[in-house]
């Protein structure tokens, strides 16, 4: 266990020492706060010109105009003006983001209304403009003798809308999602980005292992330990490196997320279930880790990775098949199917059980079952392919070798 | 002396090839035991099984007074052996001292000692991917003695090293068994081997061919050859009395002498008309007595088997 311990310590000194390490380290969270924060400031900025709209309106539609404006939200400043058509062209020269409205007899004979702009305004200026139609529409039809009752019919127009029924309606207070749903949402988002990095981090484990190999450097080390106590001790290494990961992002992101989105996040996140959604992700990291470690063993350099190699690789990315089929039932037959194979163990039932309201108890406890059965059995033949694979300088290892080895 | 190590009846074979074959020996406290034996002889095997690293299928490894491997007062420089690239030279030490459960405070003024004594000084913050090959292998070295091992394993130490370094090296290990440390080294420098082992044991295809000491070698299978500057015709040579077999090379001549032969009387008896521009009178060195059983060509095995 001291051994082990040594080689943690040595691995996570390694990497905090190193820079490709540190830049990772905090640049994960930093891109990750970019992409939240970015785009809002390109919005941010847009709404920050209102659009001069000047009005020369002979109908006597002015206020309907203001209402409309007022009712759509559009982000103009609108102004009557006595300018006439005639100079407006070398008065917009010089101005930016502003228009010229000549609302006159013309737009009740001919139904046009011309519009003069500045070379620099909104590019959705001339859409939003269409909007101003229906005032004038009503002075048109009012002067072709329309009712009133008919008026309102005409300018209503019709339109297309979903019935709801009542309890889903209620249901609908804060933004599409309830307090429950998000009671469950935040721990299992929470565990799953714990996962996610832990696991990240632990395909580095992967290089690790073959960089032992690489650099011919295994046979000094076992004469100091046991191919066991290294492959442990990596194994506990990159597990404290991925909680350092985790722990600087969520130190990095979590201000943000709150201070972007309204919502109580520490409230949710302690909950009881939060500690049955963390043991999922470490057995998870567990299972994992071993694969790598065993499978880097094997391996000289990650760029002569065979396809076999490859393929365990991807692994942890297997959960992304059944994200569909989870959210769409998350009871249903694939679902259970994801939480019984090992490798999508973690990635399915983190999914599911923040999706689902009753927990299912059983099938959870058989999922662990599986996990820790799994997760032991790979330590196991990690071992095995570990104690060989790491002295065999500059070769990769043929699957039929390795099956040879496991049998050993 | 007291025996640190004894191997007995060490036999091991990959699928149908026998690697090793009943080979006994055993290493004592402060002396240089040199095995030797071509590429292939199963050295590396042994030194791997000894390790721990290895398991043997027959035999037994014994360090005496210890039950387990004492990992821990062993310093082992593998033959194929190299460092993590991106760190810095002093943390790489420490950590192999750490392995071995050697106080660090210590650690460090050895580390710092050593570097100075390979000529590595101010080195030690230098990331090891900057030195070069034979910096590499120094700081390897070092790495096998921080711990000051009781027992130390060198396979192949000077392979890549230039004459300075390799004298370096050879004072090193010198002073180390010296001072009470038991050293096993493999080595394919016959004149290195020569000038620093107390006892050597050969190997040939996974089984025992000499072993002994130094001298008991020497005089054993290291006969006495005349070498002759000068243009004599081979048949006179041959006919002169304990000559074994000539080999002749334009004007220089190499008459093999029998075990048996008294240089000095040999050298009277000499008949008065042979050309003689140079004469040395030596025994065949260490490095022909390897050469000749790593090629078959005397019938060295058979001597040595006999002898076992």
């Amino acid at each position: 266990m001291r051994n082990t311990l040594k080689v943690a310590k040595w691995e996570i000194k390694r990497n905090i020492k190193n820079k490709t390490f540190l830049i990772g380290l905090f640049s994960t969270p930093v891109i990750f706060i970019l992409f939240m924060v970015v785009p809002s400031f390109f919005s941010d900025d847009e709404e920050a010109i209102p659009t001069n709209v000047l009005v020369n309106d002979q109908l006597d539609v002015y206020t309907e105009l203001e209402m409309m404006v007022d009712q759509s939200e559009l982000n103009w400043n609108l102004e009557a003006t006595d300018s006439k058509e005639s100079d407006v062209e070398t008065e917009l020269i010089e101005k930016e983001d502003t228009a010229y409205l000549f609302i006159d007899e013309r737009a009740l004979n001919e139904g046009v209304v011309p519009v003069y702009m500045s070379d620099e305004i909104d590019s959705f200026f001339i859409n939003q403009v269409q909007l101003l139609a229906t005032p004038i529409q009503a002075v048109q039809m009012e002067q072709l003798g329309v009712s009133t009752d008919e008026l309102e019919m005409i300018t209503k127009g019709i339109t297309f809308i979903e019935p709801t029924s009542e309890e889903s309606s209620s249901e609908e207070s804060s933004g599409g999602m309830t307090t429950k749903e998000l009671e469950r949402m935040v721990p299992g988002a929470f565990a799953g980005f714990i996962m996610l990095s832990i696991v990240f981090t632990g395909m580095a484990i992967f290089q690790s292992a073959s960089d032992e190999k690489k650099n011919k450097i295994a046979e000094i080390i076992l004469s100091s330990l046991t191919p066991a106590e290294l492959m442990k001790g990596k194994i506990v290494g990159y597990f404290a490196l991925g909680i350092i990961q985790t722990v600087v992002s969520i130190v990095l992101v979590l201000p943000v997320i709150s201070w972007r989105i309204d919502i109580p996040f520490i409230e949710y996140l302690f909950v009881p279930e939060l500690a049955i959604l963390i043991i999922i992700a470490l057995l998870g990291y567990l299972l994992f880790a071993a694969l790598f470690v065993g499978v880097g063993a094997t391996m000289a350099d990650i760029s002569t990775a065979g396809n076999f190699q490859g393929l365990i690789m991807m692994l942890p990315f297997a959960p992304f098949i059944f994200i569909g089929p989870v959210f769409g039932d998350p009871s249903g037959l694939m679902a259970q199917i994801g939480t019984y194979i090992p490798f999508t163990t973690p990635g399915v039932l983190i999914l599911r059980l923040s999706l689902l309201e009753e927990w299912p108890w059983v099938e959870i406890i058989i999922a662990l079952a599986i996990l820790t059965i799994s997760a032991w059995l790979f330590m196991k033949l990690a071992g095995k392919i570990f104690k060989v694979g790491i002295l065999m300088y500059g070769k990769n290892a043929s699957p039929k070798e390795i099956i040879k080895w496991l049998r050993a | 002396m007291e025996t640190m190590l004894t191997i007995e009846g060490l036999g091991k074979s990959f699928k149908e090839t026998r690697v090793l074959q009943n080979i006994s020996f055993e290493v004592k406290k402060g002396e240089i035991m040199a095995i030797l034996g071509p590429n292939g002889a199963g050295k590396s095997t042994t030194i791997r099984t000894i390790m721990g690293i290895m398991y043997p299928d027959v035999g037994s490894i014994t360090f005496h007074n210890y039950r387990d491997i004492p990992r821990n007062k062993i310093g082992y420089l593998p033959e194929e052996r190299g460092l993590y690239k991106n760190v810095k030279v002093m943390d790489i030490l420490l950590y192999l001292a750490e392995l071995k459960s050697y106080p660090l405070k210590k650690a460090k003024e050895r580390a710092l000692d050593y570097l100075k004594k390979f000529d590595l000084e101010g080195k030690e913050n230098v990331s090891v991917e900057e030195l070069s090959k034979g910096m590499g292998q120094k700081v390897q070295f070092i790495a096998s003695i921080i711990h000051e091992p009781e027992f130390l394993i060198l396979d192949e130490p000077f392979s890549g090293l230039d004459p300075v370094s390799q004298n370096i090296f050879k004072e090193e290990i010198r002073k180390l068994a010296e001072n009470g440390t038991a050293i096993l080294l493999s080595s394919h420098q016959m004149n290195l081997v020569e000038e620093l082992a107390d006892r050597l044991f050969m190997i040939n295809k996974g089984k025992k061919v000499i072993y002994g000491t130094m001298d008991e070698v020497k005089t054993e299978y290291a006969n006495f050859k005349c070498t002759i500057r000068g243009e004599n015709e081979k048949s006179i040579l041959e006919r002169l009395p304990e000559v074994q077999r000539v080999e002749q090379d334009g004007n220089t001549s190499i008459l093999y002498l029998t075990n048996n032969v008294n240089p000095a009387t040999w050298i009277k008896h000499l008949p008065e008309q042979l050309i003689i521009n140079e004469l040395i009178i030596d025994r065949i060195t260490l490095h022909e007595i390897f050469i000749d059983i790593a090629t078959g060509k005397s019938g060295m095995e058979k001597v040595g088997e006999s002898n076992a």
